[in-house]
């Protein structure tokens, strides 16, 4: 096991009258290069899980797992396992605190306590990777940017540690449709091409689900399922008992299918549903 | 009966740009003439950094005009005086529910704009029953609103903007931090309000499924508005929205994609249902 949990449990203000249980036993595990998703209605772990992930919370029980070690509580070992589980949270431009744009990129490999030469690499590395001019935009107020290159230059922020793992939670909020093209063909070289692990919490579907390996579902602070994106998304009608919805693209796959064309409904994007009516018309030939 | 000719909002020649801007900068909002009737449905598409939030904020007196003017209900948002009855008239509703909730009950909160107006408690006791009755809120009256779901604070809001009696309601990407149930929720509680109460709505949006309800669709880029007209005309012109790094609804896009294949399909094509009864009308299979 890469990464995961083992009957993870969260409860928030325990022993108080406002306790609550976020998460109730979790127990799911990752390999090595896996891009998955946590899907799940609002209110049902999907944060909760992540900051456990990468050791922002201590578990009440049950245990977090990295490369078939147990996540301890010593200061040192977290440190150690933030700079290769890198996390963006939602809306993390609302975070920013530095002047220029290279200062809030920098920020975290300089706490590494690397040279300034380093330093200076891994800033320009990151803002490449995330596609963004690095000479034109470095000195720039990250306040004078546009959503979409704030959300950009948050990425780069956390990409700039060289993680191991990469996790967002909902990266596309508040995105423009260009903006949301921009972030999933960077989460796809950095899982395809650079082979990072990728974890993705998320409410939209449309874009990411046909980069997803896995998919694992939360309800309650439930562990509901977790598998193949194509097992998990063959459960529609639990999906939608949840209020949770699949890829528009599958909605008309399935639209078809019961109107008695045969075609297959696991299909999550523009290009696979395209490819599939085309082979419509070649039976239709015949 | 509202009167669906008559002007709510009117913007005439307005400009407005954001203090310290570079030197040289182009304004947020330029040369844009607007009018939003009473009842009317208007979305307001547009890539990040067009101004659309800019936009909302100068209609609701957030902001005061560079050059030009707003009035609503005839009157300008620039007079000191005017702005609390432009803010009754024009209730905002912004993307992220936890930013607009204030008080520690739903019935205070909904009752929060109520108490400001100094209205008698008799009357905001019976405005809030209204609303709540109107809105689906009667049984979370004394709810904490952080215990609710994303889609049940949004109808908070909306609720407390309700309350308040007025001519439009302005939202800012209202479903962005929404879960698919959530989102749902919210849009049809919208178009319910918009037609049932005959409220006017300017709706912000990244989602085109989402603009398909307006009456209107508005396309802003660069601070300009750049084009309008029904759902049908702007929704399915995809060299539009492709030139402004905008996206069409799946069905349109992929209904492009199999024209392009040569299936004869309809040319205004809007949803996904027309696109399946489409498909399934041409016969593929003999």
């Amino acid at each position: 096991m890469f990464i995961g949990t083992d009957k993870l449990t969260h409860t928030y203000m325990p022993g108080t009258p406002y306790a609550t249980e976020a998460l109730k036993e979790v127990t799911f595990s990752l390999q090595r290069g896996d891009f998955a998703l946590i899907i799940g209605p609002s209110g049902s772990g999907k944060s909760t899980l992540i900051q456990h992930l990468n050791g922002l919370l201590k578990p009440t029980s049950g245990q977090v797992f990295f490369e078939d070690q147990t996540v301890g509580s010593d200061k040192k070992g977290l440190l150690l396992l933030r700079r290769r589980i890198g996390l963006v949270f939602q809306m993390p431009e609302d975070q920013f605190f530095s002047e220029s744009v290279y200062d809030e990129v920098s920020f975290a490999p300089r706490n590494l306590g690397l040279g300034e030469d380093e330093i200076r690499s891994r800033v320009i590395d990151a803002l490449e990777k995330v596609g963004l001019d690095a000479k034109q935009l470095q000195d720039r107020h990250p306040f004078q940017l546009s959503a979409g290159q704030k959300r950009l230059v948050a990425i780069a922020a956390v990409l700039s540690l060289n993680p191991e793992v990469f996790i967002l939670d909902e990266p596309t909020s508040g995105l423009d449709p260009a903006g949301r093209k921009n972030l999933f063909n960077l989460l796809k070289m950095l899982n395809r091409t650079a082979g990072l692990t990728v974890i993705v919490s998320t409410h939209h579907l449309d874009d990411v689900a046909e980069l997803a390996d896995r998919v694992i579902v939360l309800q309650r602070g439930r562990l509901l399922m977790e598998g193949m994106t194509k097992d998990v998304f063959a459960r529609r009608n639990e999906l939608y008992d949840l209020g949770l919805a699949l890829p528009e693209a599958t909605e008309i796959m399935y639209g078809l299918a019961e109107k008695g064309l045969p075609v297959r409904t696991d299909i999550y994007n523009l290009a696979g549903a395209r490819k599939e009516i085309n082979k419509l018309r070649g039976r239709g030939k015949k | 009966m509202i009167n669906r000719s008559e002007t709510i909002i009117e913007a005439k020649a307005l400009a407005f740009s954001y203090p310290g801007g570079e030197a040289g900068s182009s304004p947020a909002l330029s040369g844009i003439n607007l009018s939003i009737h009473r009842g009317e449905y208007v979305a307001l598409l547009g890539p990040n950094g067009s101004g659309k939030t800019t936009l909302l904020k100068l209609f609701n007196a957030l902001l005061a005009p560079s050059d030009g003017e707003v009035r609503v209900e005839g009157i300008s948002t620039v007079e000191e005086e005017n702005i609390p009855r432009i803010r009754r008239t024009c209730g905002m509703i912004f993307q992220n529910p936890d930013n607009q909730l204030v008080a520690t009950t739903v019935e205070e909160d909904i009752a929060f704009g109520l108490e400001n107006l100094a209205l008698p408690s008799a009357e905001i006791r019976q405005r809030v029953e209204d609303v709540a009755r109107i809105l689906g809120l009667e049984a979370l009256l004394r709810q904490q609103p952080h215990l609710l779901s994303g889609g049940e604070k949004q109808r908070v809001a909306i609720a407390g903007v309700l309350a308040m009696q007025p001519g439009c309601i302005l939202m800012d990407e209202p479903t962005a931090m929404l879960d698919p149930a959530g989102r749902r929720d919210v849009i049809d509680t919208v178009r319910r309000l918009n037609s049932e109460q005959g409220i006017a709505v300017v709706h912000v949006t990244h989602f085109p499924g989402e603009a398909a309800f307006a009456d209107r669709v508005i396309i802003l880029s660069q601070g300009c508005l750049i084009r309008q007209g029904t759902p049908q005309e702007i929704l399915t012109d995809l060299n539009l929205l492709h030139d402004l790094g905008l996206q069409g609804t799946t069905a349109v896009e992929l209904a492009a994609l199999l024209r392009e294949d040569g299936f004869l399909l309809p040319p205004k094509l809007l949803n996904s249902r027309e696109l399946v009864n489409s498909l399934c009308s041409l016969e593929l299979i003999s």
